[in-house]
Formats: C-alpha cells, sequence, structure tokens
C-alpha cells in the first residue's frame, strides 16, 4: 500500500520531548540488565592471556573450592554445545566464525576460555581470578607492519566496493596540481557507557534472553541456530540498550555460553562482563590505512582520484568497511582508481562502529581535499563547490537528492567563515594558535523490510507493536510522531512497544536505516486502518455516507471527508462494530532490487541482515549531506589543543522528530572531536594485547572537552528515497568532523597531520 | 523494615574463599533495608541485585565513569567503589528517590526539556551529580558546570545539552530554597 494519502497532523516534524525521557530521568527505564529475577546465579569470564596458541591444561581445583561455585564451563565441557552460526557478512548472525569454547585454539588475547557460574557475583568473580590456564603461546601478528602495507588482493565481499573509471593513473601524471599521501586511523573501541550483559532463563524449553541488543531478531534466530532449538523458542529482550554504536549488533561469543549454563542449573544467569573483558567480548573499529592521489587542473576541477584502504581483520574472518564505495562518488572526476586489501592479523574479528565505513575514509579524502586546496590556494569551501556533483562519476547515476552546497552556504554563514584569513598561523589569539577547518559530510541512504502493527482502540488511543530498538536514537519518538500523524490522533494517545522478538520484525538498527524503514511501515499500518475506517463509513448510515472513500483522512481524532463532512473516530468505530481495529504492514522498500522484494520479509523473519543501500537504489543513488566548520586553538607553548566550537549544517530529507534529530548529530560532531584528537585503542605489539582497555585510559570526551556546538537542520524534500522522504542521520554527523579538525590544526600550525588521533606530541 | 536475603547456599561455616558474611541494614530513599551480604558487595551491587533499584548504573565498576553516582548523607558519591557495609547508618539516595512519589525533581524535568541524554544510561548519575554540583554551589558558570560534571561520562555525548539543563535546573532549585 501507498502512504500517499498523508494525513494533516503537523506531527511529523514538530519538536517534542523524547516520549520515553520520564522514564530515563526517574531511573525507570529497564536495560536488559536491570532484570532482576529470583534465584539468579552470577558467571564471570576467563579471557586468554596469549593471542595465538593453544590451551594445554586448566587447573580449576583452587576455583572451584570457592564458596557458591556452582559450574564453570570450558571447551573440555562444552565443545560441541554450541553450533556454528556462520558469520554475519557471510550470510549468519555471528560476529566471528570462531565458536565459543569450541576447541583448544586460542585465535586472540582476551578470547573468552572459560565462564565460571557462582551463587553470587563475588564468588563468581573470585573463581575466575583462581582459574588457572596454562597455554602455548606462538609468535602473533599485532596488525599492520610499520612500513607501507602491502597490497594483499582478498576476495570480494561487496560486490563493487572497489568503483572504477577511466584512466586515474594516467590522469594523474598528466594533472597540473597533484596531491600524494598517506594517512591512518587508529582502532577505537565504541565504549557505550551500558556494559555488555547476558541474562538467560529457561521455562522449560523456551529461552528468554535479556541482553542489550540492536537486533533483536537476529539475536533470537542466531542463538536458536547455535543452540539447535527452534527460533519461536527464544525471546529476546531489549526495550532499552545503554549506547551501541554498532557493538550490539551482531552475536556474540557470550550470548550461548550464559544460555548454556541456565539450562544446566535450571535456573537464571546473570553475565556482566567487565569494562575491559567488553574490548574483545563484542568487536571494534580496527585500525586502517589509505593512500590518495588527487590530480586537479589550475582551476581546482579534479582530473583524478585514487584512494587504496588497507585494513585489518581477524585471521578467521574477511572482515572490512570498504569505504571507496563513498569517496568514489564525492565529487565530480573523470577518472577514479579504488582498491581495498584486508590484513590479517591474530586479533578478534572486528565489527561496525557508528559510520564504519565513511569515518576513516571520508576523513583521508577531505583532509587530501583541503591539502589540495592549499596547494591551489585556494578556498577550501570554493574547492568543494567546484567539484560538487549531481551525479555519481561511477556510473553518471543521479543522486536522489543532494543539498552539500546548501549545507556549505548554512554553515559557512553560522560559522562566520568569510572572517578567515586563509594564511596557517595567522589568526592567533593571545596565547592560541586559532585554525578553521571545514569538510564534507555524508552518509547513505539505507533502508531496509519493516513490519509494524498498530492497534487504534475505540478510545482513541493507539498500540504501535514492531521490533525496532531505541539507542538512544529517538526512536520511540519518531515512531509515535508517525502514528500521530496518520491516526490523526495526539502524541499522548500514542503507546510504541520495540525491542522484543516477539514483536513483528523490524531490521538491525544500523546503517542510520531505523527511521525511514519503520515509519514508513508504521505509516503504512495506519493507512490500514484508515481505508478499512473509511470503506467502512462511507457505506454505512452515518455522517460520511457515500462520500470518496479515498478522499477520506483521520484527523483530530475524527474522519474527515475531503467534502469537509466528517465523524467522530470513536462513533465511526463503535457504530461500525469495530472494537481495536488493526493495522498491519509488510513495508518493502520503494528503491528495493528485486531480490529483496522476492525474499525480503523471509530474511528479515529470520533475523538475518537485510537492507537496500544507498549505492544500490536503482537507478539513482541515495546520500544524505553535511558541512562541517570547526574552531581549532593550539596553545603555542604547550601545543594543547581545544575545540571551542563547531557547526554542522546537515540535510537529511524530512525530519521526523527534529528534537532527537538534533541531539543525534550533536553528540555525533563531539564523536568527531574524539576521532580526531582522543580515541585510540594501544596496542602492546610484542604480545598482540590492548594496554588502555577502561575508560580512564581510553579517551573519549568529557564535559569540559566540549563547548559550542551548533546543529542547522537544512530542509530537504526527496521523493525517491522512499514514500515519506526520510533519509537516516545518525551516522552522518561524525563523517568528515575528524578532516575539519586536522584541517583546522593545519590552519593553526601549519602542521599537517595525517595520521590520526592528533596530539599534544604531533605538535611539538 | 523489609528483610533480604540473598545469601542461600552454601551454609556460611563452609568458609572457603575469601567470603565474610555481614549483617547490616541500608537505609535507601527513606527505607530501612535489614541485609545478610558477602562484605565484598559494593553498595551498587546491593542496590541493583538485591533492592532492585536499578536507576544507579553500572558502567565501569571502577569509579571512571559516573553512572553509578548517589548521595550518602547528601554528598554524591560513586557506588561502585563503596563497599554496602561501609555506608550503614547513613542515608543513602538514589535516582528513584530524588523526588517525591510521582514527582519531579527540577533537575529531571530540566533534563528532559533539554534532551540532555540519548540513550539514558549515564542520566540518573548526571541528575545525581548535577543536583549536587548545584548544592554544592559549583554550577555558577558554564565552566564551573563543564568542570564539576566532568566525572560523569556520556558516550551520547549530550553534553551540551546537560549544561543547558543544569542551568535551568539551578535557577529553580535557587527559587525553591528561598
Amino acid at each position: 500500500m501507498n502512504v500517499s494519502a498523508r494525513a494533516e497532523g503537523g506531527m511529523i516534524g514538530r519538536p517534542t520531548p523524547r516520549i520515553d525521557g520520564r522514564l530515563k530521568v526517574t531511573g525507570a527505564a529497564r536495560y536488559p540488565s536491570d532484570v532482576i529475577l529470583e534465584d539468579t546465579a552470577y558467571a564471570f569470564l576467563v579471557m586468554s592471556t596469549i593471542a595465538r596458541g593453544r590451551i594445554k591444561e586448566f587447573d580449576l581445583t583452587e576455583a572451584q573450592a570457592v564458596d557458591g561455585v556452582l559450574d564453570i564451563l570450558t571447551y573440555e565441557n562444552t565443545k560441541g554445545k554450541v553450533r556454528k552460526s556462520r558469520y554475519f557478512m557471510r550470510g549468519g548472525y555471528a560476529a566471528s566464525s570462531v565458536v565459543p569454547l569450541e576447541s583448544p585454539k586460542i585465535w586472540h588475547d582476551g578470547q573468552i576460555v572459560a565462564m565460571v557460574v557462582a551463587e553470587t557475583y563475588e564468588a563468581a568473580r573470585e573463581a575466575a581470578y583462581k582459574v588457572r590456564v596454562e597455554s602455548s603461546a606462538r609468535e602473533a601478528a599485532p596488525g599492520f607492519d610499520e612500513r607501507r602495507p602491502q597490497p594483499r588482493q582478498t576476495p570480494h565481499i561487496f560486490a563493487g566496493s572497489e568503483p572504477q573509471v577511466g584512466d586515474a593513473e594516467t590522469a594523474f601524471q598528466d594533472s597540473d596540481v597533484q596531491i600524494d599521501a598517506y594517512y591512518t586511523t587508529p582502532t577505537q573501541h565504541h565504549n557505550a557507557i551500558e556494559l555488555y550483559t547476558t541474562t538467560c532463563v529457561w521455562s522449560g524449553d523456551q529461552l528468554t534472553v535479556h541482553e542489550p541488543s540492536q537486533y533483536v531478531h537476529g539475536l533470537k534466530n542466531g542463538l536458536a541456530k547455535q543452540l539447535g532449538i527452534k527460533p519461536e523458542k527464544v525471546r529476546a529482550v531489549s526495550p532499552f540498550i545503554g549506547g551501541a554504536f554498532g557493538a550490539k549488533a551482531a552475536l556474540t561469543s557470550r550470548t550461548a555460553l550464559v544460555a548454556i549454563a541456565a539450562k544446566r542449573l535450571n535456573r537464571p544467569v546473570k553475565l556482566v562482563a567487565t569494562r575491559q573483558q567488553g574490548f574483545t567480548v563484542s568487536t571494534y573499529r580496527a585500525e586502517t590505512q589509505h593512500h590518495i592521489k588527487l590530480g586537479a587542473d589550475r582551476s581546482g576541477r579534479l582530473m583524478s582520484l585514487s584512494h587504496e584502504g588497507w585494513e585489518v581483520s581477524s585471521r578467521s574472518d574477511d572482515y572490512k568497511v570498504a569505504g571507496t564505495e563513498t569517496t568514489a562518488l564525492l565529487y565530480a572526476c573523470p577518472n577514479v582508481f579504488t582498491r581495498v586489501n584486508i590484513v590479517h592479523a591474530d586479533r578478534s574479528t572486528p565489527g561496525f562502529m557508528r559510520s564504519p565505513a565513511e569515518v576513516p575514509y571520508v576523513f583521508a579524502l577531505e583532509s587530501a581535499m583541503d591539502e589540495l586546496a592549499a596547494a591551489l590556494s585556494m578556498d577550501p569551501v570554493e574547492l568543494r563547490r567546484i567539484n560538487d556533483t549531481r551525479v555519481s562519476p561511477i556510473d553518471q547515476k543521479p543522486f536522489s537528492s543532494r543539498s552539500l552546497r546548501t549545507c556549505y552556504d548554512r554553515a559557512a554563514e553560522a560559522f562566520g567563515w568569510s572572517k578567515r584569513n586563509p594564511v596557517p598561523g595567522s589568526m592567533q589569539d593571545g596565547e592560541w594558535l586559532v585554525g578553521w577547518g571545514c569538510a564534507t559530510a555524508c552518509y547513505p541512504t539505507n533502508v531496509a523490510p519493516a513490519e509494524a502493527r498498530v492497534t487504534l482502540a475505540p478510545n482513541g488511543t493507539a498500540r504501535v507493536q514492531t521490533a525496532g530498538h531505541d539507542l538512544g536514537t529517538g526512536a520511540y519518538t519518531a515512531i509515535a510522531l508517525t502514528a500521530a500523524e496518520f491516526l490523526g490522533v495526539s502524541l499522548e494517545s500514542i503507546n510504541v512497544e520495540l525491542g522484543d522478538s516477539t514483536l513483528p520484525p523490524a531490521p538491525v538498527a544500523g546503517g542510520s536505516n531505523a527511521t525511514a524503514s519503520i515509519c514508513n511501515a508504521v505509516a503504512q499500518a495506519c493507512e490500514d486502518i484508515r481505508d478499512r475506517l473509511a470503506r467502512a463509513a462511507v457505506q454505512s448510515g452515518g455522517a460520511l455516507r457515500g462520500a470518496d472513500a479515498t478522499s477520506i483522512r483521520l484527523s483530530r481524532g475524527a474522519l474527515v471527508s475531503a467534502d469537509g463532512r466528517s465523524e467522530e473516530l470513536k462513533e465511526s468505530l463503535s457504530r461500525l462494530g469495530f472494537g481495536p481495529i488493526e493495522g498491519f504492514s509488510k513495508y518493502v522498500p520503494e528503491v528495493a532490487s528485486l531480490p529483496i522484494r522476492i525474499m525480503g520479509h523471509t530474511l528479515l523473519s529470520r533475523g538475518l541482515p537485510v537492507m537496500t543501500i544507498g549505492t544500490s537504489a536503482g537507478d539513482h543513488v541515495q546520500y544524505a549531506f553535511g558541512a562541517e566548520f570547526v574552531e581549532v586553538r593550539v596553545h603555542e607553548r604547550t601545543r594543547e589543543i581545544r575545540v571551542p566550537r563547531l557547526v554542522g549544517a546537515f540535510a537529511a530529507g524530512r525530519i521526523v522528530s527534529p528534537t532527537t534529530a538534533r541531539s543525534q548529530l550533536l553528540g555525533a560532531l563531539i564523536w568527531g572531536v574524539a576521532s580526531a584528537l582522543h580515541e585510540e585503542t594501544e596496542i602492546d605489539e610484542r604480545v598482540t594485547r590492548y594496554v588502555n582497555k577502561d575508560l580512564a585510559d581510553y579517551m573519549i570526551p568529557v564535559n569540559a572537552d566540549i563547548r559550542d556546538v551548533e546543529v542547522i537542520l537544512v530542509p530537504e524534500e526527496d521523493h525517491k528515497v522512499n514514500a515519506l522522504g526520510i533519509k537516516g542521520l545518525g551516522e552522518l554527523g561524525n563523517v568528515g568532523t575528524n578532516a575539519a579538525i586536522a584541517n583546522a590544526v593545519y590552519h593553526a600550525t601549519g602542521r599537517r597531520i595525517r595520521d590520526l588521533p592528533i596530539r599534544i606530541e604531533d605538535l611539538l | 523494615m523489609d528483610t533480604y536475603s540473598p545469601l542461600k547456599t552454601p551454609s556460611l561455616s563452609q568458609r572457603n574463599g575469601s567470603m565474610t558474611a555481614v549483617n547490616l541494614v541500608l537505609s535507601v530513599n527513606g527505607r530501612d533495608y535489614r541485609l545478610t551480604l558477602d562484605a565484598r558487595v559494593t553498595l551498587l551491587d546491593a542496590l541493583r541485585e538485591q533492592l532492585s533499584l536499578t536507576g544507579t548504573k553500572k558502567g565501569c565498576d571502577q569509579g571512571q565513569c559516573g553512572a553509578c553516582t548517589v548521595h550518602v548523607d547528601g554528598r554524591r558519591i560513586l557506588s561502585c567503589l563503596t563497599l554496602a557495609a561501609s555506608v550503614e547508618g547513613k542515608a543513602i539516595t538514589t535516582i528513584e528517590g530524588l523526588a517525591d512519589e510521582g514527582g519531579l525533581h527540577p533537575m529531571q524535568q530540566a533534563f528532559m526539556d533539554h534532551d540532555a541524554f540519548q540513550c539514558g544510561y549515564c542520566t540518573p548519575g548526571q541528575i545525581m551529580s548535577a543536583v549536587a554540583c548545584v548544592t554544592e554551589g559549583l554550577a555558577e558558570t558554564d565552566d564551573d558546570i563543564r568542570e564539576y560534571m566532568s566525572g560523569n561520562l556520556c558516550r551520547c555525548a549530550a553534553y551540551p545539552n546537560i549544561v543547558a539543563a543544569i542551568k535551568q535546573a539551578r535557577i529553580d532549585m535557587q527559587r525553591g530554597r528561598s
């Protein structure tokens, strides 16, 4: 069904406090680890302390002697209990191909080698520290060599992830102005404040798992597969998630172990992995390297773009983010070469982290663009303007909409860019060297199949049910606004249920697809209700008798026809003999390919990843854009780096919930500061082990690091991306920010830093 | 008085390992709870696992994130670094006890008004710290707020909205006092 018949509720786009806010400020929001069950036993993990090798022997004597210890799971007693679920990039559910507690083989430091279960958390922890593991270690590879990387081609995972057109090398050689540089980004960990927790409880053969999840249907189906039981025997519950950023999407090793322990003990088992363990319990953003070559003519027009990337993956899996899909189509350029390489290391398998591909890859390109502007003595905004494009340079497909120039205009004006003196080091303020920089933000508009059920009660209240997720993104609010709009009722009348695998399947909350996918599904379910009510109303003896059913809208608690007649909703429902009326929708993205049209909902119901990505949206490509400006201050003597001011202007189609959208973009810009200046997981290369595994040593911004942040929402209409015209924006805002800051550091100091994060020592 | 006895097995006489059981009374949000606990239990775990007061959050369990902030005798403390047995006889206030039943503290209202959170997980700790900052007179300027709230990490990075919320609540709290 099309959602062409728009209601006139004025709800979509209305700024409103988030509807789950009261629960969150009173402590009443129940995150998965807040479910306290009677007779719970507590689990504590034991992790490998070598990166590569084999376990020779366990000595559990001391651990088993600790009072209250109930069970200790090792490969010796658990082998074969967890079945293989394929790696999620190979059509499965798991964050890694390595099956938990399958064998004595050690794949990486921090691998789960045992799990202790005890009456209390304290006893489990004590016993875990008393588990003795004797291993034989082999030499491990920590990541990239110190030398520049050696290309090592691996099979394609995504077709078309290395876009090319023309002859980039020849065009580069023939170019008037050339930039040829390497850039790197570090290992990073999501470090949501909520830890990785799992509570499992069996009732007969029915398992309930309380675990923070970005994909409850994936969790349910994947866990069922691992345990060899039917998916309907597993329920995954996660109504609130304490931050995820990509780390709570794929199935990690811990979950099946907790389920097995709960089964063996026939009582609930709760695991709260420690902050340190979290660095290898789930995934991370792997370090990347980039070689960029830009060739331009004297007017600044790009003639050649070459972007080769290197990424680290585990020994077991071919994970890569392959961001050249995006960098290849950011600017007009007749000759493009891209390549992506994987370097395997003895590490756990990396995974998605907020704007997985764009954060590292766009950093490289947008840094290089600034270098090109400097080489041309051209304003960096002007360089972006000259190279703006309406079509993908690779295949000439048009962008469904592209408001990049408007974003630059709005952000530059708000920032006061025209007052910038382009000479590096020229804008000193007392002891502070002031630098202004900018960069482009972009993110593909991904849309997925989604299901939703809407139930409208005779009293005008409605219940919206879909197994979507609110990671803090504002999903509850955006969905409620959509339902209120299409049902023509107040926001307060809408009750939204999310994060439970017993609800109709919704896609993974990843790739910034959720608002577009789920709100379209909800709108369709509401239209289903309107349609049935309207058809019944025109045939009855009421006020709307004989009216054109298709013209009837739901507005302010009434059915209203185009000729001005109306009937109260309650009246229609009761007279028509309806109790509560239920609308249901299986939304298929308008831009979906034939395979997704045919198979999409089957895959969705199995909890598998299925999504139409921005570069495979039929006859066009679809992206959201933004422009970001930053002020950096570098202290003349100490070289302390501060970011007192950020301005971002973003165009992302129709904004459903401006209050929460603004907060997401605000937080994203600050993520950009973190990416540029703070975050780096450091590796002891002698032993291939992370060394800063806590929130004191893993740097993220604190309140005092941030001052003025301005978010501008640029109006944009795009009827091609989906019926409601929604583009995602959760991952848009922290793309390019790292480059804008590096560019500002150059402007402040004349020093071009190509390796993130930028620290004081880089500017000495 | 409510009585909670989480230690069921094994019997306390068969001690092995480091467990020492303690009997204590915790006074939380104006209510007394009698508990028998392993002496190693932190206030955070006692609140969450024994008293089901799960508004107080575990984010790091080592005093680095601030999500577990509660008030003890009106002062903000990190409940993950505080043994439950060490605060017997003291008045403990958690996010659940900040406002009267069914009402909102001005700080809670201000956090809602300014969308000063996203995922909401650090929020109870932010609010408990923010209330203490205001009452301690450490929230008089924006710079003070930023500095004295820097022990509470927000990974969603709602910092500018948190500052705005605290400024609003400061005025409301000062009005309420006078």
